[in-house]
């Protein structure tokens, strides 16, 4: 019937408006071409960011940026490492009043999986991982860059893998080790031990040495800067070698350290010990990395958070120094007036961290001087100082560590023992790179970590703390987040937690 | 003519003109003593004619009688017989020939033409439809056969047929049944719906006083869950279509405007202290940007049949808004003003100042604290800084004011057969309740034009609305505040005026003072333009072409202030002013051509529809911080700003295509079947999956046509049976999902001048649709003649291959990842609604009504569970909305510390997050609907509507909802007065734990509230909107030159009972600031 009628119709004069009509309706139908789009004006495709020098080098540069603007007390941020393992520690103490639930957990060596709440250096430092490792994936693959700059990103990526895992284990001791974006398997990773872990940073610290510039280079990853007035703000072959000192110091391997340590010291030119006053000035000899300020108003975000303004701590300056350290620094030391600072309030004389200076100013165009150091030659000298000593060198431990003692006005070990045995040495090194390196990076936490002081003297500073606490050996590695174990079935909570 | 009496002595004598059948048998009977009998279905006793007998023999008269009706009599004993008669086959042939060509044309009753009306002949069956004019032209008919023309929203006329027959006259249906209801690309009554569809009608959206419409529906609708996230204008609205479908994706349903679709969700960058629409949504909802009074009807479409037709986007519903049009007839005018005040209908009952240092006197005891700490945050409610004997209540000063309201609307309507036009506009103002001066204004005009050719063949119709928006908001919301600040604090201005910071002898200040935020500006500038074209075109008789063609443009300028107002004055080196700017802007455009077909066939009528969607989303935005302002007065112009800081831009683009279809067949009003089709694409999607199949069978079975039900149950005058099936999908992820991208980031210096760029989140090409599988039955049942309707429903609706955020570690490089997902989630429920006109006189009348959904969702099944990241979260075999708490088990009577069961029962004052959660609490409601009542006495009106939830929530009674009870924190420290029933000593059996002023009871503080004993009853029942009115009478109207004039008082959320003991249930907090109580008077005048 209704076959019938539409036949009847065709007839009709007005078939050719029911075909053209009809045509239209069909011409709109569900197309491809209809429903594709391109990306949003407002990004880069991760097909096309490693294929253009530029946005391949803001890529990279991105991390430096993130490190250099991460506030202290954020335990998301990998920069606040200085402050949270200096209150795990016997470098920092919190302000009560501080109203900051995190930070009086890591204080009072009280953590707990649930304390971890949000964002921790764990999410954190992995989210950047998943970024290194597609640059690493995307520089590799990557055709159309100039070579120089691929050679250079390269390295950069390898440098900063090996970077983020080495406070990665650390912090917590064995850890997931992630070389690939693949999503679906490192959903279900399991724990990697330690060992491997630093195996892994080892080969890409070799690999970095090899790619990555001997000169400091401009943003263009290029270009050098004229002598005298480079910019130490991109990691070079010798911040590679730095770490990689580092990480063989940790592995015991201290002949490896040794070496690594003097093919830097050997380059004069480009390095050298500075005076007191400007260690932490940008752009200084001693400096091997560091990072340009990026937010207005901040020279570094340690000198606003550690500087305690006279009106005492507040939530905004919740640490101040552990009056233990503040005894520690022997009579005369010029550190103790040069890098420590002091406040009375209400009777109460509180001691703060001096290294950084320069406070935040809402003044407009506050001028910078000071860069934030991750990497500087002091610790250095004071690595082949302890590899030195463990190889029985004690004379050329002791050179060492004396260029650091008279830097800071200190009588050399040459001259007040010069027949201290090697245990002591050792012991007094390590307490040389504590007053010299309190308040950053973790170094203190790390060497009583890896040199296993940590249990004798943790379980005196502990009950000292607020609450009379109690130290537990399994507190030296932090917890994982509830959250991580929940979204991870392989993943197994640090032990003891 | 067949006689077979042998004698026929009877003679008759009568006379008289029109004088029925019935009659001339009484006078038959009467004097020859003749019984005529007859059976009244087949013999038309009341057919009328002039008869003039005189002594006229019996079988003479009884020619007579039978010559207008084809009838045949035979005479026997004493009783006549009468019947059809039995006509041969040249006499059918004779009628054939003697057969007329009925026409006439089908018009309501102010003489508009009613295309599409059907004309049948009842006893054949054989009908046509009216044409655009309502015309109709039925071949072959009998001259007199009866006739009986119908059309949707009309009650059905039998008329007789002759050739020309003029106007019929078809009167509007006053039953419930018949009114029309909005269904996707068409109209349908809830008489002939295969689909479940609840209409919701101007004249209730106007009687409440809100901003926005889709809280008009709160209670009304039943499967339609809505909740109002706060009391500010431009609040969030939550919305839910038979519950929720994705577990942690968006589950809005699809919103279409007068044919356009329009979005569920406003760009990000609004105020925060209004709420979101929904978990995960934005701030404030886009409704806001609608004037409830242009709206006239809003329709609910909850089942497959009914929504599969959009496809991909409604597999949460859709809610189908329909503009006012303009009315036939003489110009009218109407005004509508009203005036009106809202208050915080509920205070908490908080401790006093004696009774708070009692609390805080006693925690610093319980701590062995001696010494009162001095600096900002010390003690300094105690320490001399604060006088100790004031007493605020801070909710009076801070959320006790009284808001204003103020809603203007006026229109202008007219039309004739070819032109008809509407034009309005709307003027709304509301205040807010902190001190300060905060208003949000609207202006709005809207405008509907449509016109017709002269042959009815094409017509136009054009229609806008045009919104702006200006709301100003505070910084903060006030209400937390007015909550948590000691009742001793310090006056919030000090006597020359300025804001008070009640510093101590090191010029600290000592509290948070709230009034700062208050000179803080928000300012929210919105512009909405929803317009829409249609053109149809009549190809031939039953086709028709259409092209809808829709836009919308939604721009918003978002001015946030932040002045040096609220910093402390030791802070103020650290604070610039600053601007933050953000400006977004939604371009959406959609071009809908349309194909449609009707015909009779046979008995039924076919219905054809096919078209095709082409719809894109441009959305555009920035938001850029200016900062550095010498002053105040500045602020306005960035110009004056020295540093800008870009925030954020959004740039991107939704496209869609569809080709849909639909088929309807309505067999004689009795069965129908409804068969819908739609092939969708979107952008949101990778490559492989980008199209997808939907499709619904809808059916029903109107009983009560039936011919065995009417004689058996007469009382039943409607009754139909209906059911469907279908799949649905939802769309609703962020675009480019699919894609990996690089953002850039902006830092006020850039690194080495680099601009640089960071991962946005893992991608995943594999994205698909997410499907609905709907099931539904129902029945809608009318007793009395309709006096009495009861709808009901149960639904199971199937969610699969779920869109959504799955929670990923972070070894992954990211928080989650958008992805289809293998559980499966079940929606099912009961809804019912029940209208009843209770009474209906002649002064009074009064209607009532009921509606109750209890809906169930539940996880039904996730394979792999175990490896998924959601293997500790997920319980199957429970809701969605399900959590697992430990059980509280009290104070413990010797340590004064909370105590819960671990996993073994055993009591413990730090359970275990990971094993001792052994009580599981649903919090999706459990039942809820509404009361209405219509009351109507002479010109007075009254309705009310009560609205009920049952739920569980949070209940803030262990402590305010961020610290527990002694502690003193910025200023704050306030309890609820309930909170003094704490342990004390040993042995003390109490509900709360010693007081403590510091961070070591923390565990267990927040222990309580992951536990069963923080999770109770906060069902509510609410007095949600009372209307009374007054019109004027029809002569004092008359009077005053008015075509009417009404007086009305009208409010909202006048009372609820709950035992919740926070603020609101509805808004399950006690920090932000709850709906508002609203009363207004008006009047609304018709010139």
């Amino acid at each position: 019937m209704v076959y019938k009628l539409i036949k009847k119709k065709m007839m009709n004069k007005k078939t050719y408006k029911v075909l053209s009509l009809s045509f239209l309706i069909i011409v709109f139908c569900a197309c491809k071409k209809l429903v594709e789009v391109d990306g949003p004006a407002t990004s880069v495709s991760s097909k096309d960011i490693y294929n253009n020098d530029a946005t391949a080098i803001g890529a990279l540069t991105y991390f430096y940026a993130d490190l250099s603007s991460g506030f202290l007390t954020d335990p998301g941020s990998l920069n606040s490492v200085s402050c949270i393992t200096g209150l795990s520690g016997d470098e920092l103490t919190y302000y009560n009043l501080a109203g900051n639930n995190t930070l009086s957990k890591y204080f009072e060596n009280a953590l707990t999986s649930s304390a971890i709440i949000g964002s921790d250096y764990w999410t954190e430092t992995y989210r950047k991982l998943y970024q290194v490792n597609a640059a690493i994936e995307g520089l590799t693959l990557s055709t159309s860059l100039n070579q120089s700059v691929k050679r250079q990103l390269l390295g950069e990526a390898k440098f900063l893998r090996a970077f983020y895992y080495f406070y990665l284990v650390n912090l917590y001791g064995d850890v997931p080790l992630v070389l690939s974006t693949d999503y679906t398997e490192n959903a279900l990773i399991a724990k990697t031990p330690k060992t491997k872990v630093y195996e892994q940073i080892v080969q890409d610290l070799k690999e970095a040495q090899i790619l990555l510039s001997e000169q400091y280079l401009r943003g263009d990853a290029v270009t050098s800067y004229p002598n005298g007035v480079e910019e130490r703000i991109r990691p070079t072959k010798w911040a590679a070698t730095a770490l990689l000192a580092r990480v063989y110091l940790f592995l015991k391997e201290w002949s490896n350290a040794e070496s690594q340590v003097t093919s830097i010291l050997q380059n004069t030119a480009q390095f050298g010990l500075v005076d007191i006053d400007e260690v932490f000035l940008k752009n200084n000899k001693e400096a091997i990395w560091q990072l340009q300020p990026v937010r207005l108003g901040y020279n570094t975000m340690d000198g606003d958070l550690f500087v305690i303004p006279a009106e005492g701590p507040s939530f905004m300056h919740p640490v101040y120094l552990n009056t233990t350290l503040i005894n520690s620094f022997e009579m005369g030391d010029k550190r103790r007036e040069k890098w420590t600072g002091k406040v009375v309030v209400d009777g109460n004389t509180y001691y703060y961290p001096l290294k950084y200076k320069l406070i935040y100013s809402s003044a407009i165009g506050n001028p910078v001087s000071e860069y934030p150091s991750i990497l500087r030659l002091a610790e250095q000298v004071l690595i082949r100082a302890e590899a030195r000593a463990q190889q029985g060198n004690l004379s050329g431990a002791m050179s060492d560590v004396d260029l650091i003692r008279v830097r800071s006005n200190l009588r050399p070990f040459q001259e007040i023992g010069p027949n201290i045995g090697k245990d002591v040495l050792i012991r007094e090194i390590l307490k040389e790179k504590q007053i010299e390196f309190f308040s950053e990076w973790g170094h203190r936490w790390f060497d009583l970590k890896r040199t296993g002081a940590i249990d004798q003297i943790m379980s005196i500073v502990t009950p000292q703390k607020a609450n009379g606490g109690i130290w537990k050996s399994y507190q030296q590695d932090y917890p994982i987040g509830q959250n991580e174990l929940r979204n991870n079935p392989n993943l197994v909570q640090t032990p003891g937690y | 003519m067949q006689v077979t009496a042998a004698t026929f002595a009877q003679k008759l004598t009568y006379s008289k003109k029109g004088v029925s059948l019935e009659e001339i048998f009484k006078e038959i009977k009467k004097q020859t003593g003749y019984n005529v009998l007859y059976s009244p279905e087949k013999v038309d006793d009341t057919k009328k004619i002039d008869v003039y007998f005189k002594e006229t023999t019996l079988p003479e008269v009884l020619e007579k009688v039978v010559s207008g009706q084809a009838l045949e009599y035979t005479i026997d004993d004493k009783n006549i017989s009468l019947k059809p008669k039995e006509s041969t086959f040249l006499e059918r042939l004779a009628n054939r020939w003697a057969s007329i060509d009925a026409s006439g044309r089908v018009v309501d009753s102010e003489n508009r033409p009613l295309p599409g009306a059907s004309v049948k002949v009842k006893k054949t069956g054989k009908g046509v439809s009216t044409d655009k004019d309502g015309k109709f032209f039925l071949r072959g008919v009998e001259e007199g056969a009866v006739l009986v023309v119908s059309f949707i929203g009309y009650l059905s006329k039998e008329v007789s047929a002759s050739a020309n027959m003029g106007n019929v006259v078809l009167e509007q249906s006053l039953s419930k049944l018949d009114e029309i209801q909005v269904i996707a690309y068409g109209t349908t009554t809830q008489r002939l719906s295969t689909g479940n569809v609840t209409t919701i009608k101007a004249d209730v959206i106007e009687k409440q006083p809100v901003n926005n419409p889709l809280l008009a529906l709160q209670g009304r609708v039943p499967g339609l869950f809505i909740e109002q996230a706060t009391g500010f204008a431009g609040t969030g609205v939550k919305v839910r279509i038979q519950g929720q479908n994705s577990l942690n994706n968006g589950s809005d349903p699809l919103y279409v405007i007068d044919g356009v679709p329009f979005i569920s969700q406003l760009q990000s960058g609004g105020n925060g202290i209004v709420g979101n629409s929904g978990v995960g949504g934005a701030e404030g909802n886009p409704f806001s940007f609608i004037n409830p009074s242009d709206i006239e009807s809003i329709d609910v479409l909850k089942d497959a049949d009914a929504t599969a037709i959009y496809g991909s986007r409604a597999a949460n519903g859709a809610i189908l808004i329909t503009t006012k049009k303009g009315k036939f007839g003489d110009t009218r005018v109407n005004l509508n003003l009203q005036s009106g005040w809202g208050k915080v209908p509920r205070k908490l009952k908080l401790m006093n100042t004696e009774q708070y240092l009692e609390m805080r006197r006693e925690a610093l005891k319980n701590d062995g604290i001696t010494d009162l700490t001095l600096g900002a945050y010390g003690d300094s409610d105690l320490n001399g800084v604060w006088d100790v004997n004031r007493n605020t209540d801070w909710q009076k000063e801070l959320i006790g004011g009284t808001s204003g309201y103020q809603d203007m609307n006026a229109s202008v309507s007219a039309g004739n057969e070819r032109l008809i036009f509407l034009m309005g506009a709307g003027f709304h103002r509301e205040t807010n309740v902190f001190p300060g001066h905060f208003a949000d204004r609207k202006g709005s005009v809207h405008f509907n034009i449509s016109n017709s050719s002269a042959n009815q063949k094409f017509k136009v119709q054009f229609s806008g609305n045009y919104l702006m928006d200006d709301n100003q908001l505070p910084g903060v919301d006030l209400t937390s505040y007015s909550v948590r600040m000691a009742p001793n604090a310090p006056p919030l201005f000090t006597n020359d005026g300025t804001i008070n910071w009640q510093q101590d002898e090191l010029e600290r200040s000592s509290f948070s003072n709230p009034v700062g935020y208050t000179k803080d500006k928000f300012q929210n500038k919105t512009n909405n333009l929803i317009s829409n074209l249609i053109l149809s075109y009549q190809i031939i008789e039953g086709l028709d072409l259409k092209g809808s063609f829709g836009y919308n443009n939604l721009s918003s300028v978002i001015n946030n202030k932040r002045l040096l107002e609220s910093v402390k004055p030791e802070y103020l080196l650290y604070y610039k002013r600053s601007t933050t700017i953000t400006n977004s802007s939604l371009n959406s455009w959609s071009v809908e051509p349309q194909l449609s077909y009707r015909k009779r066939i046979d008995r039924g009528k076919l219905e054809i529809l096919l078209g095709t969607t082409i719809l894109q989303n441009i959305n555009k935005g920035y938001s850029l911080s200016a900062i550095g302002f010498s002053n105040d007065l500045v602020m306005d112009d960035i110009m004056s700003a020295p540093i800008f800081r870009p925030l954020q831009s959004t740039s991107a683009v939704y496209k869609y295509n569809a080709l849909f279809g639909r088929i309807n067949y309505n067999w004689e009003d009795k069965y129908i079947l409804n068969l819908t089709a739609r092939r969708d694409g979107s952008s949101r999607f990778g490559q492989e999956n980008q199209f997808h199949n939907f499709g619904a069978v809808g059916a029903a079975w109107i009983f009560s046509n039936e011919n065995f039900i009417k004689t058996r149950l007469p009382f039943l005058s409607f009754g139909k049976l209906r059911g469907s099936y279908g799949t649905t999908g939802s769309d609703q992820i962020g675009d480019y999902q699919f894609l990996s991208l690089y953002n850039p980031v902006n830092w006020d210096i850039p690194y080495q001048g680099v601009p640089v760029y960071s991962a946005n989140g893992l991608n995943n090409p594999y994205l698909k649709w997410e499907e609905t599988r709907k099931f539904q039955v129902g029945m809608d049942l009318g007793f009395f003649n309709d006096r009495v309707i009861l709808n009901g429903n149960y639904y199971e609706n199937y969610s699969s291959n779920q869109l959504s955020g799955y929670n990923l570690p972070s070894t992954t490089g990211a928080f989650g990842i958008t992805m289809n997902q293998p559980y499966k989630i079940k929606n099912s429920g009961y809804e019912v609604l029940l209208s009843t006109d209770n009474f209906q006189l002649k002064n009074f009348s009064w209607k009532t009504s009921i509606n109750l959904t209890v809906p169930k969702s539940l996880l039904v099944d996730y394979p792999d569970i175990f490896k998924s990241s959601y293997a500790s979260t997920a319980i199957i075999g429970k809701p969605l909305t399900a959590q697992t708490v430990f059980h509280f088990l009290g104070v413990d009577p010797t340590t004064g510390v909370y105590l819960f069961a671990d996993k073994d029962g055993k009591a413990t004052n730090s359970p275990d997050d990971a094993q001792d959660r052994m009580v599981i609490i649903d919090t999706a409601p459990k039942f809820y609907g509404g009361i209405q009542n219509s009351l109507n006495y002479r010109g007075f009106q009254l309705d009310f509507l009560f609205s009920f939830v049952r739920q569980v929530a949070q209940n803030y009674s262990f402590g305010g909802e961020f610290y527990p009870a002694g502690v003193f924190n910025y200023g704050s420290g306030n309890q609820l007065a309930s909170l003094l029933n704490r342990w004390q000593k040993p042995g003390d059996m109490v509900s709360i734990q010693r007081y403590t002023t510091g961070s070591n009871l923390d565990q267990a503080f927040n222990n309580v509230y992951k536990s069963d004993a923080a999770w109770t009853d906060a069902s509510y029942i609410r007095l949600k909107n009372v209307f009374i009115s007054w019109s004027l009478p029809a002569k004092w109207a008359k009077g005053l030159r008015l075509q009417n004039g009404s007086l009305f008082v009208q409010g909202q959320n006048l009372w609820t009972i709950t035992k919740y003991s926070g603020l609101d249930p509805e808004t399950k907090s006690s920090i932000s600031l709850p709906p508002l109580r609203v009363i207004t008077v008006g009047l609304k005048v018709g010139l």
